[in-house]
């Protein structure tokens, strides 16, 4: 009975494993079936949080988003920098305390109404008025007085203060004739009147998020007639398909799957340097916006010498090497080298190479000394430097590295008992305090603003562990006052200076370090698709823009070479099923002659 | 000297006869060969798992000092490959032998003792609590031990301990139906009621009588629970819920699948975990069937 249950158990994980490569086909099938034309096949492993404009914030919900809904401004596809998406033109009054926005005339909606300044002024009031409409980007309308549409092409935003992410407004611009009418936290409708080059039409939870062109589209409609995102469990399933060509673009792929694809003649590989950073960070004593300790950190981790001590423990180029495969970037500063203008790189005194045994000596020097077990004990609290380090559990990049970093501090006498914990948990105990060492990782902007803001002593929490996303708790006097002077310098390079300075106190303070900045590592069947324009160019992505290049710019490559594989599988499909069919059927039939020639007897 | 002579210092007729009984059993059990070849493997698995700190080095699973290549195909220096951090397989395997053991071991005592206890307590006893005990039973009986076990982790946190805890807790109901039944079968036998009528206690009956009489069927029933703990573990493992920095079969396995080992064609990272599991499985297996049936005349092969 008991062996039955556990056999049981892992056929039903046999099974559901295997949906990840069964039962997601199934749908393309489906779509195939159902829908005319061209269709570009994306595989996503994240699910989809929402497609509410206003709620979604997983990268790939935004990612979809984006190709639906045209924004203000848009980042172009060369450089990022802020081009005209809706509005055409923007100006700021002297004092930088009014932006104009002039919206295109002539631009359509996907039902074919007109796009007008009324619905960007919709759009904007309904955030300043309705708290969930500030779910996703509320950020942006934090500082914002009053937005006014005095005529058909002209938007007015007065803020409080001058803001430098006027130029870079991430926010989804919707119809005021759709949403005027519906409950804005509600679960829209489809298909979805949009803006952009792709209309949402179909979404099931966990299995596909499908679009379809939009003939109406300013810049002139897409060259393909279908997008679908087709959910996928497992990153190995995902790239299956994209060998047998059920798919047509991946990406998140892990550096042994990107070096596994090098020969296939039928798919190009895209490694593009990075915009995320993944960071450790190091307890520094946290507490709520008020300045109450809460959680239970361990107490040793306020001083900045142990904190400096761990970062300069952790060798960066051995997680690059080893656990990216070489398709990362050393860590150093805080903001990732994509944005160069902000990038920062510890230099000469400031410079902390791997080096245990400076390490060692700084932590002899400043009273840690070693234990019996040769734990570090802390001089102050008594407690040993025994430390718990939180893993996203499933995620590679975390359990690869963990077993390095335990060895590492090990070394330098420091004790890591690690915990691999759901996603969900590990947010809900890092912002409530509840930890020593934790992973973390945030994606940048071209706009540095949304980063920075994470280290900020206003993004701590309120008593409960809500109200704001803290990062590490840091908490720094000259590094807000930095904060918000970078954020109304307009002069880019006066604001770099700051940005760097900065960084530079994160780096002297030490409550988090830089792991590594991770390479986005993309692959796509070149027998069904040209070269997609990449953002930035050169070096960017295909997936996961900051705009709608990378889909907008899909383009068959020809029109003989479509699902040749997938056929051919399903012919050895066949053949498989029938050759077996028939040794069963050999058996089952010898099995009977002997059994009535035993009768016969 | 006035200190009492040791009476029983020279051994009874009754341990003669155990030990008769054992050398019988024993005989018995050479037998079937391929019980001796499943214990032969057990054995030799046991201590090179026991040994691995004595005939390796350490260091070598220790990925902050390993020398190989990612993923590198079967060669002179390293006979099973290499991992994704560049360890040595075949080490790898040696060393999750070793947790795969002590959890799969573990968790059956766990869930035997639980069991038996359940067990005899309720066929000996009988009655309201024995009845709502067994309900207790049933109700476990009745619940998907996969979910059960991953619900329980969730809730107290991955580690060893918890596939323990989970394993123990998901299956004892099963051993303790099969004790249950054996302590009734022995009760109703005469020489229990002698036993009682003699002036024997709960305690005396229990302890005297019907343990002895159902610690055979226990020692089967663990055998051959132990080759589906090991699996149970590596499901679990698999699915992340063990300690993420310890070596065990099926936390290779995982870290195989989600280093894209599948997609770079690196059977020897997959093939040699799972194979570890399969051929212990069948170890435990074919000497519990040898047990079983050096126990239970009925199924000894004519």
């Amino acid at each position: 009975m008991r062996q039955r249950r556990w056999a049981l158990g892992a056929s039903t994980l046999v099974v559901a494993m295997s949906a990840g490569l069964g039962a997601v086909p199934a749908a393309t099938t489906a779509t195939a079936a159902a829908q005319q034309g061209t269709t570009l096949r994306v595989a996503v492993t994240q699910e989809v949080d929402s497609l509410n404009p206003f709620l979604s914030i997983t990268r790939t919900g935004t990612d979809i988003l984006r190709a639906a809904f045209e924004e203000l401004t848009t980042a172009s596809a060369a450089d990022l920098s802020p081009e005209p998406g809706l509005a055409e033109k923007w100006e700021p009054s002297p004092d930088k305390l009014t932006w104009t926005y002039t919206v295109r005339r002539g631009a359509k909606w996907s039902d074919g109404q007109p796009i007008t300044a009324a619905d960007v002024a919709f759009t904007f009031n309904l955030m300043l008025s309705n708290e969930t409409a500030r779910t996703a980007n509320g950020n942006y309308v934090a500082q914002w007085e009053s937005v006014t549409a005095p005529d058909e092409t002209t938007v007015v935003v007065k803020t409080r203060a001058p803001q430098t992410t006027m130029v870079a407004l991430d926010i989804p611009i919707v119809p005021e004739h759709v949403w005027s009418k519906v409950d804005v936290g509600a679960e829209p409708a489809y298909p979805m009147v949009g803006s952009g080059p792709f209309v949402i039409t179909d979404f099931k939870e966990s299995q596909y998020t499908r679009l379809s062109a939009n003939k109406q589209y300013w810049r002139g409609a897409p060259k393909i007639d279908n997008l679908d995102f087709i959910h996928y469990k497992n990153a190995d399933a995902a790239v299956q398909a994209l060998r047998n060509g059920e798919v047509d673009l991946v990406n998140g792929l892990t550096p042994t799957q990107f070096d596994a694809l090098a020969g296939d003649p039928d798919i190009e590989r895209n490694n593009a340097k990075g915009k995320r950073f993944n960071e450790l960070v190091m307890n520094p004593g946290a507490a709520t916006a008020t300045g109450q300790p809460i959680g239970d950190g361990h107490p040793a981790l306020k001083d900045p010498r142990l904190r400096r001590a761990i970062a300069q423990a952790i060798d960066s180029k051995t997680i690059v090497d080893k656990v990216s495969g070489g398709y990362a970037t050393v860590g150093g500063g805080y903001i990732p080298p994509l944005f160069s203008t902000y990038h920062w790189e510890p230099t000469g005194d400031q410079a902390r190479p791997f080096d245990p045994a400076a390490a060692n000596s700084a932590l002899d020097a400043a009273g840690y000394a070693r234990g019996g077990d040769g734990v570090r004990v802390d001089p102050a609290s008594g407690r040993p430097l025994k430390f718990r380090l939180m893993l996203h559990s499933g995620k590679a990049f975390d359990e690869q590295s963990a077993p390095f970093i335990q060895g590492w501090l090990r070394d330098i006498g420091i004790a890591v008992d690690v915990r691999s914990v759901a996603d969900n948990k590990l947010n809900e105990d890092t912002t409530a305090g509840r930890f020593d060492l934790a992973y973390s990782g945030w994606t940048g902007n071209p706009d540095p603003d949304a980063v920075l803001a994470l280290q900020t002593c206003a993004s701590r929490p309120n008593a409960d562990g809500k109200g704001a996303t803290p990062d590490s708790f840091f908490c720094d006097a000259d590094y807000d006052r930095l904060y918000a002077q970078q954020g109304s310098e307009f002069d880019t390079a006066k604001r770099a200076e700051i940005v760097k300075r900065m960084q530079q106190i994160l780096h002297a303070q030490a409550p988090l370090t830089i792991l590594s900045y991770d390479n986005a590592l993309e692959a796509y069947r070149k027998d069904r698709f040209a070269p997609f324009t990449l953002s930035p160019d050169p070096g960017g992505f295909i997936m996961n823009q900051q705009s709608y290049w990378g889909y907008y710019s899909a383009t068959p490559a020809s029109a003989s070479a479509s699902g040749g594989s997938s056929s051919s599988t399903v012919v050895w499909v066949v053949i498989g099923a029938v050759v077996v069919i028939a040794a069963v059927a050999a058996l089952v039939l010898a099995r009977r002659r002997r059994a009535t020639a035993d009768e016969r007897e | 000297m006035t200190a009492p002579e040791p009476v029983e210092r020279t051994p009874g007729p009754a341990w003669a006869r155990r030990r008769a009984a054992a050398r019988r059993a024993w005989g018995e059990f050479t037998r079937h060969r391929a019980g001796v070849l499943g214990l032969g493997v057990l054995v030799l698995v046991i201590a090179l798992a026991a040994l691995a700190p004595l005939i390796t080095d350490a260091d070598g699973v220790d990925v902050t000092r390993a020398t190989g290549g990612r993923l590198e195909p079967p060669g002179g220096r390293y006979w099973l490959g290499t991992d994704e951090s560049g360890r040595s397989v075949l080490l790898l395997v040696l060393w999750g032998a070793r947790i795969s053991l002590l959890v799969g071991l573990s968790a059956t005592l766990l869930s035997i003792a639980i069991g038996t206890v359940v067990g005899i307590l309720t066929g000996h006893f009988g009655g309201w609590g024995s009845a709502l005990l067994m309900r207790l039973t049933d109700f476990f009986l009745v619940l998907p031990s996969l979910v059960l076990a991953i619900a329980l982790s969730t809730v107290i946190g991955p580690g060893v301990g918890t596939i323990v805890l989970a394993i123990g807790v998901t299956s004892w109901p099963s051993a303790a139906r099969l004790v249950r039944a054996q302590t009734l079968g022995v009760e109703a036998r005469p020489y229990i009621e002698r036993s009682r009528a003699l002036g024997g206690g709960h305690l005396h009956v229990i302890g005297k009588h019907v343990l002895p009489g159902v610690l055979p069927l226990v020692l089967v029933n663990t055998t051959l629970a132990v080759g589906t703990a090991i699996v149970a573990e590596s499901t679990l493992a698999f699915l992340g819920l063990g300690d993420p920095v310890a070596i065990s079969w099926g936390s290779m396995l995982r870290s195989a699948s989600n280093s894209g080992a599948v997609t770079a064609g690196a059977w020897w990272y997959l093939v040699p975990p799972g194979l570890a599991i399969a051929v212990v499985v069948l170890a435990f297996t074919l000497c519990g069937r040898a047990m079983e049936s050096v126990l239970n005349p009925r199924l000894r092969e004519r």
